[in-house]
């Protein structure tokens, strides 16, 4: 029991992590970023090459961070840029991105699967059960890039904008606040928070050029559920995460991993406006 | 019989329409030819490539039905192919091949596609819906259906699908041969459809189906029908699949197959069927052959040219080569025939003059935004032959007022009847259908549709639209028609309404509203950034069909010389509520209405009450 427990709350802490970098975008930028298994893909090989290349392990999530946002940087300064105008074009774009990004990894490494040591082992005791380590710490950095992002978006100047934008872009616009600024920062944010998300998924599952294909679902039903709002996503998470690790636990992994995409399209069928304000 | 006062001659357009139908005999002939002929010529393995090509041909112009004509962005199009093709594998490893297996396994899988369909339909459409929504759905179909294959055990073959089941045994260049006329077939079939009168209102849906609901369609069940068919077609691909390929795998249901599908339209030009079919021939052929060569370059070249695309060239590889060829050899397209405009016969009950009808009738209409209250308590009625003037300050809630009177879900309580009618909950197109005409602020029209096609969407509702004939008259009740020939849009029936001016723009979308033959009129702020000629005009059309029709109008304008001219009656909102509601002397008069106007407190401070 305490088992099932400590898996529902990891479960949605993980969910979070992965979908955190497509709420933004989405929020901002009211496009859905289907290059974002993609961007997690890419964390994972810089975890991997992190780790080949010998840097300490603490450094490989921040290393991913910091490759995440390079290449979201360019790929909104190349591509997304000229496609404000046509939302459903530049999701395509975002799309054929990934196909890019996923065929230079392949390039790059192989299709072949890769592992990255976890950098702490072991388990811990904690409601009376022993508990993987590493997935306790995972709850803590969830709850830190909540937090983290909370205070990018309350308490800085760049939040301040950013706000600005997702309210009333003509209006901001108006007012001096250099829109396509925002939207570059908020895709390369987005990007960087999956590539993020990617390297911490790398001692739980193996790196191959898939390896963020599984999370892309789960991640566009919780965002289009919270409708862009980061407490609400959080709610999302552990509502439908916890769902999903009932449903694994009790009826097979594979019902487990439909959970959230049905019961989310049924979710938005029934209020179309989804969850923000509920 | 206003029809027969002035019938077409009938000499003048045939001739276009059968140098038309010439051209299609012709190009039907020439790819029939190539169908017939390619085995003969072409080696075995590119025609075993090409086998399989057709039947993606045939999804992949499915695809271009639901997202370049009707603007739904779908991924979900190769689960409807997977569905196809487990449904026949599955048959034919249970029961064996025979005739009636065949039978059931093509009908059960075009039946499996429709239930399926409309389940997605139901969840993807409904009053209100996004388009991004509708695409993430799309996704979710395959992931959910191949989840089931691998969860199926020996009766889907888990991962490595259903194989090894007696089916046709015909030669390649058979199979060729079949395939290849089931994909012209297909496509010549919805060629004939999307040109159709039916079919214009696909691109209607795509360009503005806020529009489309206003002018009555009933767009979530448009959209149903349309994924049903084509749901239903891709099954019926995807069972052909299987029966040629002998294998039914999780990947012909997956969603890396219905985003190649995408690619392949976007490449070759969406919104163009041969565009759907090039790019899928060419693009399965060329991987065939590619993929072997430059295993990972190859994905990585689609990839880029894909983005490319989609980014600077968004018509596709045959839309620019089709503006190039209209530039360089315009004589081989037939130009645009005459529109001959005509008078719609008037409905039954015919409008008799000075009747004292009430059209309108609002109760207690509130209005509240969580905390925030909009509109409190309004009440209003107005009757047939009335011009009422809706005035206020900004924010009075005048479009809210007229948006509540338009959308039966709007109003937070009270009622509002139409013509007797109360319209609660009734989405747009319900109200609609109850009398109601909605003419928006902003003008919107069906962008990329010409003037013509405009007006025959808005009749759409009337006069059932035929499936296949594309008709070449246009029939309007008087009252759009004379808007239509006073405004001078008799003249450019023919340019697309992307074309127009901001003030022909406003008079076609008047003429639209008015082609529904209204009982109520809801004008919002209709002459705003009309010059003071257009505006001159505008009053005289309007009062004119007023007068005539015996129409109810009502009209949200600020400017108060111009509602001192038309109206017959004035409204005046104030804070949400209705503050004065009188004949024009009255309200023109009024301390309240120089207030709100003049910005000054009048001295002696009379309250107007309710």
């Amino acid at each position: 029991m305490a088992n099932l427990l400590l898996d529902m709350i990891t479960t949605s802490a993980i969910l979070f992590l992965t979908s955190a970098g497509l709420l933004v975008v989405f929020g901002v930028m009211k496009i859905i970023n289907f290059a974002h298994a993609a961007f997690i893909t890419v964390g994972g090989y810089a975890a991997f090459v992190a780790h080949e290349i010998g840097l300490p392990p603490l450094l490989a999530p921040l290393f991913a961070f910091a490759v995440g946002a390079a290449l979201g940087a360019v790929a909104e300064w190349v591509i997304v840029r000229r496609l404000y105008a046509r939302p459903l074009d530049a999701i395509l774009a975002t799309w054929g991105l990934g196909l890019i990004l996923g065929q230079l990894v392949v390039l790059g490494f192989g299709r072949g699967v890769q592992f990255v040591p976890p950098p702490v082992q072991g388990t811990v005791a904690v409601l009376d059960t022993e508990y993987s380590l590493y997935r306790m710490l995972l709850i803590l950095i969830a709850i830190a890039v909540a937090i983290c992002f909370t205070a990018l978006l309350n308490g800085t100047r760049l939040g301040l904008s950013t706000r600005a934008v997702i309210m009333n872009e003509e209006l901001a616009q108006g007012l001096g606040i250099n829109s396509s600024r925002v939207r570059l920062i908020t895709f390369a944010i987005g990007c960087a928070l999956a590539a993020l998300a990617g390297a911490l998924l790398t001692p739980l599952t193996s790196v191959d050029p898939l390896m963020g294909l599984p999370y892309l679902i789960g991640a566009f039903m919780l965002v289009m559920v919270s409708s862009g709002s980061l407490p609400a996503l959080a709610v999302a998470c552990v509502v439908l995460g916890g769902l999903q690790a009932i449903i694994s636990t009790y009826f097979g992994s594979v019902l487990g991993g439909l959970t959230i995409a049905v019961f989310a399209a049924i979710a938005l069928r029934l209020r179309p406006e989804g969850f923000a304000r509920a | 019989m206003p029809d027969i006062a002035n019938t077409t001659q009938p000499a003048a357009t045939r001739p276009a329409l059968s140098s038309r139908r010439l051209k299609r005999i012709a190009i039907l002939a020439v790819f029939g030819a190539a169908v017939l002929v390619g085995p003969l010529v072409l080696d075995p393995y590119t025609v075993n490539i090409l086998v399989r090509a057709f039947f993606v041909a045939i999804v992949a112009v499915t695809v271009d039905i639901l997202w370049g004509y009707s603007g739904y962005l779908t991924f979900g199009q190769g689960a409807f192919f997977g569905l196809g093709a487990y449904t026949l594998a599955i048959t034919f490893s249970e029961f064996g091949f025979g005739p009636w297996q065949t039978i059931a396994a093509f009908g059960g899988a075009m039946l499996l596609g429709v239930l399926v369909a409309a389940l997605v339909g139901w969840l993807s459409f409904y009053p209100g819906s996004t388009p991004l929504y509708a695409t993430i759905i799309s996704l979710v179909l395959p992931i959910v259906l191949v989840q089931l294959i691998y969860s199926g055990g020996n009766f889907t073959g888990a991962s490595s699908g259903v194989v090894g089941y007696l089916t046709f045994t015909f030669m390649t260049d058979t199979w060729f041969r079949i395939a290849g006329i089931a994909t012209l077939a297909v496509t010549g079939l919805s060629h004939v459809l999307v040109s159709s009168d039916a079919g214009r209102l696909l691109r209607a849906l795509r360009d503005n189906e806020m529009r489309c609901a206003y002018l009555g369609l009933d767009t979530s069940k448009l959209r149903i029908i349309v994924l049903v068919a084509c749901a239903a077609v891709a099954a019926a691909a995807g069972a052909g699949y299987a029966a040629f390929g002998g294998i039914a795998a999780p990947e012909n249901a997956g969603f890396i197959f219905g985003t190649q599908l995408v690619v392949m339209v976007a490449l070759g030009g969406r919104g163009m069927l041969m565009g759907a079919l090039v790019g899928a021939l060419s693009i399965e052929l060329a991987s065939a052959y590619l993929s072997s060569v430059l295993p990972f370059m190859w994905e990585l070249l689609v990839g880029i040219a894909f983005v490319a695309v989609i980014v600077t060239m968004p018509s596709g590889l045959f839309g620019v080569l089709g503006a190039a060829a209209r530039r360089w050899v315009p004589w081989a397209f037939s130009a645009p025939q005459q529109v001959m405009l005509k008078t719609a016969q008037a409905r039954a009950e015919t409008v008799q003059a000075g009747i004292d009808e009430t059209v309108l009738e609002a109760h207690d209409v509130t209005k509240t935004f969580g905390s925030l209250t909009v509109l409190s308590g309004v009440s209003l009625t107005a009757r047939r032959g009335e011009l009422v003037s809706l005035v206020g300050p900004n924010g009075a809630g005048k479009t809210t007022l007229i948006r509540c009177l338009a959308d039966g879900r709007e109003a937070s309580s009270g009622t509002i009847r139409i013509g007797g009618t109360p319209i609660d909950k009734l989405p747009p197109h319900r109200v609609v259908r109850l009398g109601l005409g909605r003419k928006f602020q902003a003008a919107s029209v069906f962008e990329t549709l010409t003037v013509a096609d405009c007006l025959r969407i808005a009749r759409a509702g009337r006069d059932r639209p035929s499936l296949v004939t594309t008709s070449t008259d246009l029939a309007l009740p008087a009252a759009a028609r004379s808007v239509v020939e006073s405004a001078g849009l008799d003249a450019r029936l023919d340019d697309e309404a992307r074309y127009l001016s901001h003030g022909l723009k406003q008079a076609l979308e008047l003429a639209m509203v008015l082609a529904l033959e209204p009982e109520l009129v809801l004008l919002d702020e209709p002459t705003a950034g009309l010059t003071r000629a257009e505006r001159q005009r505008f009053a005289a059309i309007l009062t004119d069909v007023v007068e005539r029709e015996q129409l109810c109008v009502l009209i949200v304008e600020h400017d108060l010389d111009f509602v001192r001219q038309i109206s017959s009656r004035i409204v005046v909102l104030h804070q949400g509520k209705l503050a004065l509601d009188g004949s024009v002397e009255e309200v023109v008069n009024s301390d309240l209405v120089n207030e709100i106007y003049s910005g000054h407190k009048v001295a002696k401070g009379k309250e107007v009450s309710q």
